[in-house]
């Protein structure tokens, strides 16, 4: 123990240094708005890099069974969705509305890095400004809603899990949007909560959510996922809903960001009214 | 004492409003302020000289609002002094208390120190500022010519205390 006192005290200008540098480094890198957005870049960079090769080594294992999942299943849900609207222009797709305007655009993307085991969940997928990704875009997988574009590099995206606390989306449930709140409280994996829903409404076990009209992220009626248990409080007036996600975020590998041709105008049209 | 936080606050008043206003080229970003770093008394302790150092850039950076770069530099500023000033023969001067100075040091001992430590500093804030995407054009002109009028300015406030203490 004093040999450990004594060689801080020899050596205490260097720690200091040390601290004194890691501080500096720390204001520099936060507080100078370029810097900051050079380190940012530069570490989604890296570890965008990183776990893409993991995520290639990982993919290759995989590669048949998930592409004969994947085709199967992207086949499946918007033929299902959308009958007359699904138009195949080489790797994207367009879901036009009823008067033939192109209203949502589809790429698909390959999920790079993703977690499932925190409060906030975030996954990194492998398309970026270059292919026309940017802020606020919605991202679904080919069973449902799978988060929010949160920032973009050239390259990657980083986008914001349904299982995140911030995420927040506008449940439809049998025919009926409901203006409440749809949150991931971290009490189980792949399960939201849906609060504020009146006792006198009808649901049942099994019921489908799913996205409504209220959103200018997502298409309508892209499943958000099931009702698996309805909580009835004595005192309150309110259904506790628990919602199992239609996605599993544990075995996410491929998604397709959603862009709405439209967004900024019809955000305009809102932000006025 | 007193004359010593009236020569701190000069300095750094004359990097601050005169220096740092200074329209000559685009090239020409001269860090003057650092003399009062290189010429730290020898005796002071190297903690103090890096608490010095530390408040120093902390104070270049409230001012230009840069938070970080100069006390990052600064304090490298003052390690790279203490090693440099290690391989020179100053316990004498030390133990008298005597500053880091042409006359405490000799002239090609401090010119040297001088020339290392001011282009080091420059070329360091030029770099900082610019990561990420370095011109080597523009670092390599900004850094040489500002660190030759830095020197100059130093080389006059050296003559100054010369003349005043000879």
């Amino acid at each position: 123990m004093q040999r450990l006192i004594a060689f801080i005290e020899y050596n205490f200008h260097i720690i200091l240094f040390v601290i004194l540098q890691t501080i500096c480094g720390f204001l520099v890198f936060s507080l100078n708005p370029y810097q900051q957005a050079i380190f940012s870049k530069a570490s989604l960079g890296v570890t965008s890099t990183i776990n893409k090769l993991s995520s290639d080594v990982y993919s290759y294992l995989n590669l048949k069974s998930q592409n004969t999942l994947l085709q199967n299943q992207i086949s499946k849900q918007f033929k299902e969705s959308f009958p007359q609207s699904l138009h195949y222009l080489n790797d994207t797709f367009s879901i036009v509305d009823t008067s033939m305007h192109h209203l949502f655009d589809a790429i698909p993307a390959h999920v790079v890095f993703n977690t499932a085991h925190k409060v906030n969940n975030v996954f990194i997928i492998n398309k970026g400004l270059d292919h026309g990704i940017k802020k606020n875009m919605g991202v679904i997988s080919s069973q449902g809603i799978a988060g929010v574009v949160l920032s973009s590099n050239q390259n990657y995206s980083a986008v914001m899990s349904l299982l995140n606390t911030n995420m927040k989306i506008t449940p439809h449930i049998n025919g009926q949007e409901y203006f409440t709140e749809m949150i991931w409280d971290n009490s189980k994996f792949n399960c939201l909560t849906i609060n504020g829903v009146n006792k006198l409404e009808q649901i049942n076990l099994g019921d489908v959510v799913s996205t409504g009209n209220s959103s200018l992220l997502f298409p309508k009626g892209i499943p958000i996922g099931h009702i698996s248990k309805i909580n009835d409080t004595p005192k309150s007036q309110y259904f506790e809903l628990k919602l199992e996600t239609a996605t599993n975020f544990r075995n996410l590998e491929y998604v397709f960001v959603i862009i709405n041709n439209e967004y900024l105008g019809l955000n305009d049209l809102l932000l006025n009214d | 004492m007193i004359n010593q936080i009236i020569y701190w606050v000069l300095v750094i008043g004359f990097q601050v409003l005169v220096l740092n206003h200074l329209d000559l080229s685009s090239y020409i970003y001269p860090q003057v302020f650092v003399t009062l770093l290189l010429t730290l008394p020898l005796h002071l302790k190297k903690t103090y000289q890096l608490l010095i150092g530390f408040g120093l850039g902390l104070v270049m950076d409230l001012f230009i609002y840069s938070p970080g770069i100069h006390m990052s530099a600064c304090l490298w500023f003052v390690v790279i002094r203490m090693l440099i000033l290690n391989r020179q023969d100053l316990k004498e001067h030390a133990n008298n208390k005597l500053e880091y100075s042409i006359r405490t040091a000799g002239f090609t001992p401090f010119i040297y120190t001088t020339l290392i430590l001011i282009i080091f500093y420059h070329f360091y804030i030029l770099w900082i500022e610019g990561i990420g995407n370095i011109n080597i054009e523009y670092i390599t002109k900004t850094g040489l010519s500002s660190s030759l009028l830095s020197l100059t300015i130093i080389g006059v406030f050296q003559a100054l205390k010369l003349n005043k203490y000879p």
